[in-house]
């Protein structure tokens, strides 16, 4: 099967990477194992949130120009311009963020920490200073025995910073009846309850009663609208506080929809989209990827002209570790190991800064993809598959997912 | 030694790489319906290490499962958390399946019986006191409209009208049309028929042929399955050895064929699998390599709406049925997000399991509403029962778009058979 | 400064490994007033980290006949008495083609000998018995070993000695030994949570503390020669084997596979190391290699099985007196009485010994503490059932979490709060750790942290090591702002602990959970920037 570009990973670098070639008319397919991780997502994308020490970064667009020379954002022709697109992109599947590139502002994490972030979806909680909480007297409504939104710790958090605090639960009829699965009452199941049986308003209804007009915030699990903002949207609307949306633990309510619907805009714009589907091996000639082999098209190759990776890291196992070594599980192409042995690859305390975190393939100044040593001139890279850069440590998973793709369609296009 | 340890993980159905990441909970249809249901990572791989260690740990619940493979579809650590889960039922099992859900596992078999009597047998399930008693004495839920079951079975139009022309081609395939076909829809045959022959191949039935057991497996029958299986990989052989390829129009009988026989029932099918194709993969393929070219109606216009079924999610094959469809010139084509509609086969025919049936498709009927098609597109048969009954939309297999759009004509000369 | 309850007691037993829990046991069940203290967690040293192998006794046929004949008696009594602690798998011994096969007669006879049923049987019916064994064996014995979880034996008896009026106290750390004249009157002891000291005061104090035991004794001005030997061992994802393995030859390194709970387990290694090294060991990448090779001889399909972690225990060997040197050590049971061997009465040193005699050892030492007071009382740990194991018929239990619950608490699962949504809901998917579990835990099973809650219930102790279930549990147990904050610390070292085990098997599908933990906890949650503590030396107590 031919098409003008291949995108090996359906995350939000492949699908990135994906809606911006088929906006500029390019016959593009993505090929994709399994579900991305997007699914543990915060509901924020970082660009760059921390510097070497940990500290908090407050202009990331100034912060990035003092990145080391290995880091992915060498790569950029221009941050700032590609930022500006990241996020337009997004606005035209349908996902409004708020948030700029020069100044970073603080989600709250389901514990009740605060986290540098660029850009936050529609929603969600945010604080433009760190230092200074915006609120007076907050009500933290969960939902009856849902247990991955810890409201304890994201009280004790907030008190911490000066602000009044009450903890509330509420439930509806049909959220009781899924409690009574022990292990299905997750964020994205409360999510389908919701929408399936159009309970926004009488959810609406619940939290009104119990937060009243002395609080001048509601804080929220997010766990409505996993295929689109109209129930997350509508609630807001109708609680008469103001009122926004905390993440929760994985499963992510906000990130299945930022991946759906960045997978409907790619769809719509008449991409081909391979679920469940793993590339087994290339097909390579005088350093020009051909086409790819995948584990359930058999006989069928897939050829283009151009191809990006975009497969992640360890955990979407773009990445591999064996006993012996770390490899690149879709191509086989180059990776930066950085020269070290199994000993080596993790260290003994698990909040330092691990080395495996660094490890990625290597690519040329265009990004594109080695193998034996030599470049393959039509195979790029995108997202946390690149080597260099720790996105645990650094906080600039969603900016190296975003602008690595948009860079190497860039490379493409031109 | 060392350095071949630990290079792979080899554990059955991949249960030990699962990173317990919950992503497959998302895409689970059953679970936020029906709170019974442990989900498909608790009733996979987590419940897996401690079936290991004691059988006692098998739950009755698992039979919920609708064996929809979406939790596989959605793993990006390639754990068949769907083969895991059928695998337990199969070993663990230990209750006999009920009359009724023989009954409606039997697909075959009940066709047989009721094609003859086609003209009585349809108004009769259709009657409202019959519909009673399935309800009531069969737990057949009354909502729910049996397929009609055709006067003629294809087979016996087949044998009647067309196999006397097929020898005239020079290039031969062999039809696995599957219960359906046979007994509810012929026409799905005869547009196969018709288009195979525009291009160029003959068709040819199995020496025999019997339902690929998709419905004995999920209803607890996993011994007659592999019998009915073995017939089939042995009239299968057969073929192939004349050089065909073996085509179907459904694709939960082609992913049963290729992929449970081996996974869950032990058949050995490594030398029949990549003979046995999808007829929309098959064509697609040869069109790619300009083997044969296909010329459609200049006057047929249709708004199409893909809904890719939950065994084509799971062969990842939706992209031959789509990009086949997108050949024809005035198509106003749409890709549907993938959903399980909800019927699973026999599942949504028990009357225990109605209500959770019609909850899981929702989501896909209000898109097909929200899109209004001409018609549905879908490689499966029983989810064509399920959206028409749920949406009103008329549902049409690839082929038989293909087959009501094609120029015969111009098709035959293209492929220079005139 | 304050006494404990300003009492005295008749006996304080320091350690709370299961020798120090047994003998608390043992001494209250014959009416004794006891103080059982522990610097820690009960099961923390030795007792938490071996293999969790119910000898037969067959090991030690060939070598040591004495503690072979001890290991047969008390695994007989353990079936009886600790039912839900013990699985019944049985053992082979194997030879394989490199062994000699001619020990298997010897290795038979001295079995029989010591009365532990060893049955010759054909290397095919072994390999239908068990299909993990190494398929080129070419004989095989199969001998009454079984599977024992520590953690629950331990805390059963502590349980029964609190029902028989025994006090502990966790988190309490003898700092020093009150000693008048020639006689040790009791101990000073830290609490480990807020640094308050108290005293305690007993007419006999037994010394249960394991290898640590040594410090004890140096705190009363006696010398024990031990020397600590570590044993590492690595747990695998699931049950490779149903039934315990073991090589058919002398014993040797990483020679036992056992099948625990829903994993299995092979060890061991075996250095010596220094006595400062025993509070903080590491499995090395030589161990691991060395116990993965071997292992493979056991069951080949362990090269291809996920690891879950790597751990290391330390055994209490001691010297016996007449040779300072160590040259001959004993693993039997060692009793001091150091009124007679040192002058300092009121003293009991217990150690030596194995997981597997602790009752006996337990026996033998409540013995000479009742002839130190004057009391006649026989002992009847051998002949009652700990709680949890009374033959009672258990409540048939349907769902995934009371089936694995019931196999943790025996007829104490009665006692979870369940029915309800809100206590049926899981904390823990892997091990199906319920809400009305943990809670449980928490309030009858002396749970002050996650990694006490850990050793209680398995939470964290599956595929994902705490993957979701830690914080969900910290959760649960968090009550209000204060204990928030500690939660949170709590919570970051739980994850440093669990990655303790994982990071020597940081490869493969581990590498790939520690990758996903670490983003849902640092990057998703902040755990790390909003703890404020980061002892790593407590994170594993």
């Amino acid at each position: 099967m031919k098409f003008d570009i291949i995108i090996i990973g359906g995350g939000l670098s492949g699908l990135t990477a994906g809606i911006a070639l088929a906006e500029a008319g390019k016959d593009v397919a993505l090929v994709s194992a399994g579900q991305s991780s997007l699914h543990f997502g915060s509901g924020s994308l970082d660009l760059l949130g921390c510097d070497e020490k940990g500290n908090d970064i407050y202009n990331p667009l100034d912060a990035i120009k003092e990145v080391n020379s290995k880091h992915p954002y060498n790569k950029l022709e221009n941050v700032s311009s590609l930022a500006g697109m990241a996020k337009q992109l997004l606005e035209r599947a349908g996902i409004a963020t708020t948030g700029n590139a020069t100044s970073n502002h603080w989600r709250i994490t389901p514990i009740g920490g605060l986290m540098p972030t660029w850009l936050s979806m529609e929603g969600m909680a945010t604080v433009e200073d760190p230092n200074q909480m915006p609120w007076r007297k907050v009500a933290l409504v969960n939902i009856v025995n849902y247990l991955d939104f810890p409201t304890k710790f994201l009280a004790a958090g907030l008190r911490d910073k000066g602000v009044e605090v009450d903890i509330k639960a509420v439930t509806l009829p049909e959220l009781q009846e899924l409690r009574k699965s022990p292990t299905e009452m997750r964020a994205t199941n409360i999510a389908k309850v919701i929408g399936n049986n159009d309970l926004t308003a009488k959810l609406a209804d619940q939290v009104n009663s119990v937060a009243g007009e002395d609080y001048d915030m509601v804080l929220l699990p997010a766990v409505l609208g996993m295929t689109n903002d109209k129930n997350s949207k509508h609630l807001l609307e109708l609680i008469k506080t103001p009122a926004q949306f905390v993440a929760t633990l994985p499963p992510s309510v906000p990130g299945v929809r930022m991946q759906t619907m960045l997978r409907r805009r790619f769809t719509a714009l008449g991409g081909t989209f391979f679920t469940g589907d793993q590339v087994t091996e290339g097909l390579f000639e005088d350093n020009i990827l051909k086409g790819v082999k995948t584990a359930k098209l058999d006989g069928t190759t897939l050829e283009s002209d151009n191809f990006i990776l975009a497969t992640g890291s360890f955990m979407s196992r773009g990445l591999r570790a064996d006993y012996n070594h770390v490899y690149e599980t879709a191509l086989g192409v180059d990776v930066d190991d950085l020269g070290l042995d199994r000993k080596t690859w993790a260290k003994i305390d698990v909040t330092d800064a691990q080395p495996y975190m660094e490890m990625g393939v290597k690519t040329d100044e265009n990004l594109r993809c080695m193998r034996n040593g030599t470049t393959i001139s039509n195979l790029y890279a995108a997202g946390s598959i690149l080597s260099g850069h720790n996105s645990i440590k650094r906080l600039d998973a969603g900016g190296v997912d975003m602008l690595t793709a948009l860079q190497a369609a860039n490379n493409i296009i031109k | 030694m060392a350095n071949e340890t630990q290079t792979q993980n080899v554990s059955v159905n991949n249960f030990e790489q699962c990173l317990k990441c919950s992503i497959c909970t998302v895409y689970c249809p059953v679970s936020a319906v029906s709170p019974e249901y442990p989900g498909p990572k608790q009733a996979g791989p987590d419940a897996e290490r401690y079936r290991l260690k004691n059988k006692e740990f098998f739950d009755d619940a698992l039979k919920m499962c609708l064996n929809c493979k979406r939790c596989e579809v959605a793993c990006p650590n390639d754990v068949h958390i769907g083969d895991i889960i059928q695998a337990a039922r199969i070993k663990y099992n230990t209750h006999r399946p009920k009359l009724r859900d023989m009954m409606l596992a039997n697909t075959d078999f009940v066709g047989t019986m009721a094609s003859p009597f086609a003209a009585i047998a349809n108004p009769i399930l259709k009657l409202k006191p019959m519909k009673a008693v399935l309800h009531g004495v069969m737990a057949i839920d009354k909502h729910r409209t049996f397929p009609d079951y055709s006067s003629r079975k294809f087979e016996s139009w087949f044998k009647k009208n067309a196999a006397s022309e097929q020898e005239k081609f020079n290039k031969h395939v062999s039809y696995f049309h599957g219960c359906y076909v046979n007994y509810n829809y012929p026409q799905l045959g005869m547009d196969f028929v018709k288009v195979m022959n525009a291009v160029g191949y003959g068709v040819h039935l199995l020496e025999k042929e019997k339902c690929c057991g998709v419905a004995l497996i999920a209803n607890g029958m996993p011994k007659q399955a592999k019998r009915q299986g073995e017939v089939n990989m042995t009239s299968m052989r057969k073929a192939i050895a004349k050089g065909h390829q073996v085509l179907t129009t459904s694709s939960t009988c082609t992913f049963t064929m290729r992929d449970e026989y081996d996974h869950l029932l032990g058949i050995d099918n490594h030398d029949v699998r990549d003979s046995i194709s999808l007829a929309t993969r098959f064509l697609f393929q040869l069109i790619e390599k300009g083997e044969i070219k296909l010329a459609f109606r200049e006057d047929y216009h249709k708004r199409v709406a893909y809904h890719s079924a939950c065994h084509m999610e799971r062969m990842g094959w939706a992209p031959y049925s789509t990009r086949l469809l997108r050949m024809i010139p005035d198509i106003d084509f749409v890709m549907l997000e993938s959903q399980c509609c909800g019927i699973s086969g026999t599942y949504g025919f028990k009357k225990e399991n109605y209500e959770r049936s019609q909850a899981i498709g929702k989501g896909l009927f209000d898109q097909i509403k929200e899109v209004t098609p001409d018609c549905v597109a879908t490689d499966c048969e029983t989810c064509k029962w399920q959206i028409e009954m749920s949406t009103g939309t008329p549902v049409m297999n690839p082929i038989s778009i293909i087959a009501e759009a094609l120029d015969v004509e111009t098709t035959r000369k293209l492929n220079k058979l005139d | 400064m304050t006494t404990v309850n300003n009492n005295h007691y008749d006996v304080i037993v320091i350690g709370g490994g299961i020798t120090g829990a047994g003998t608390a046991r043992d001494c209250a069940m014959r009416g004794l007033k006891v103080l059982l203290v522990e610097r820690h967690d009960f099961s923390t040293g030795a007792t938490g980290r071996n293999h969790g192998l119910m000898h037969s006794g067959a090991r030690y046929a060939v070598t040591d006949h004495e503690s072979a004949k001890e290991c047969i008696q008390e695994n007989m009594i353990l079936r009886k008495i600790a039912r839900h602690c013990v699985e019944e798998t049985d053992g082979l011994f194997i030879t394989l083609p490199e062994d000699d096969i001619n020990f298997q007669a010897t290795f038979v006879q001295k079995c029989t000998e010591a009365g532990i049923k060893a049955e010759i049987i054909d290397p095919k019916q072994a390999m239908l018995m068990e299909p993990s064994v190494n398929p080129e064996l070419i004989g095989a014995v199969k001998v009454p070993d079984a599977s024992v979880d520590p953690f629950r034996l331990t805390m059963a008896n502590v349980l029964d000695a609190q029902l028989h009026g025994a006090e502990v106290l966790v988190y309490h750390e003898v700092i020093d030994v009150i000693i008048e004249q020639d006689r040790m009157t009791g101990v000073k002891l830290r609490n480990n949570h807020n640094g308050d000291t108290i005293d305690a005061y007993a007419t006999v104090t037994v010394n249960a503390a394991g290898i640590w035991g040594t410090v004890i004794a140096q705190m009363a001005g006696v010398k024990i020669n031990m020397f600590p030997a570590k044993g590492s061992l690595l747990i695998f994802g699931h049950r490779v084997n149903n039934m315990v393995i073991n090589r058919c030859r002398k014993p040797a390194n990483a020679d036992i596979l056992v099948p625990d709970d829903a994993v299995c387990v092979i060890g061991t290694t075996s250095l010596r190391i220094p006595i400062e090294e025993c509070d903080d060991m590491r499995v090395t990448p030589e161990e691991v290699e060395e116990l993965l090779a071997e292992g493979m001889k056991l069951a080949p399909s362990l090269g291809s099985t996920r690891i879950l972690r790597g751990y290391a225990g330390v055994r209490p060997l001691v010297a016996s007196d007449d040779d300072p040197s160590g040259r001959s050590i004993s693993r039997g049971i060692v009793t001091l009485d150091h009124e007679k061997r040192d002058g300092l009465a009121g003293f009991i040193t217990i150690t030596g010994g194995k997981m597997m005699t602790y009752r006996l050892m337990a026996e033998e030492v409540t013995n000479l503490v009742c002839q130190k007071l004057n009391i006649n009382k026989s002992c009847e740990t051998a002949t009652t059932p700990l709680p949890g194991s009374e033959p009672k018929e258990e409540t048939k239990r349907f769902s995934f979490s009371q089936k694995a619950a019931q196999g943790r608490h025996g007829t104490l699962n009665d006692a979870i709060e369940r029915g309800e949504a809100a206590s049926d809901a899981l904390v823990c998917e892997c091990e199906g750790v319920s809400v009305g579990e943990v809670k449980y835990a928490v309030t009858k099973l002396h749970v002050h942290n996650l990694i006490n809650l850990r050793r209680r219930t398995r939470v964290g102790m599956g595929t994902c090591q705490g993957e979701l279930c830690a914080c969900r549990a910290a959760g649960v147990m968090c009550t209000d702002d204060k204990s928030a904050k500690k939660a949170i610390n709590d919570l970051n070292g739980f994850i440093n602990e669990r990655w303790k085990g994982m990071q020597p098997v940081a490869w493969g599908d581990n590498l790939a959970e520690a990758q996903l933990t670490a983003t849902i906890y640092q990057s998703l949650l902040g755990v790390d920037k909003l703890a404020n503590e980061r002892r790593i030396e407590y994170y594993e107590i």
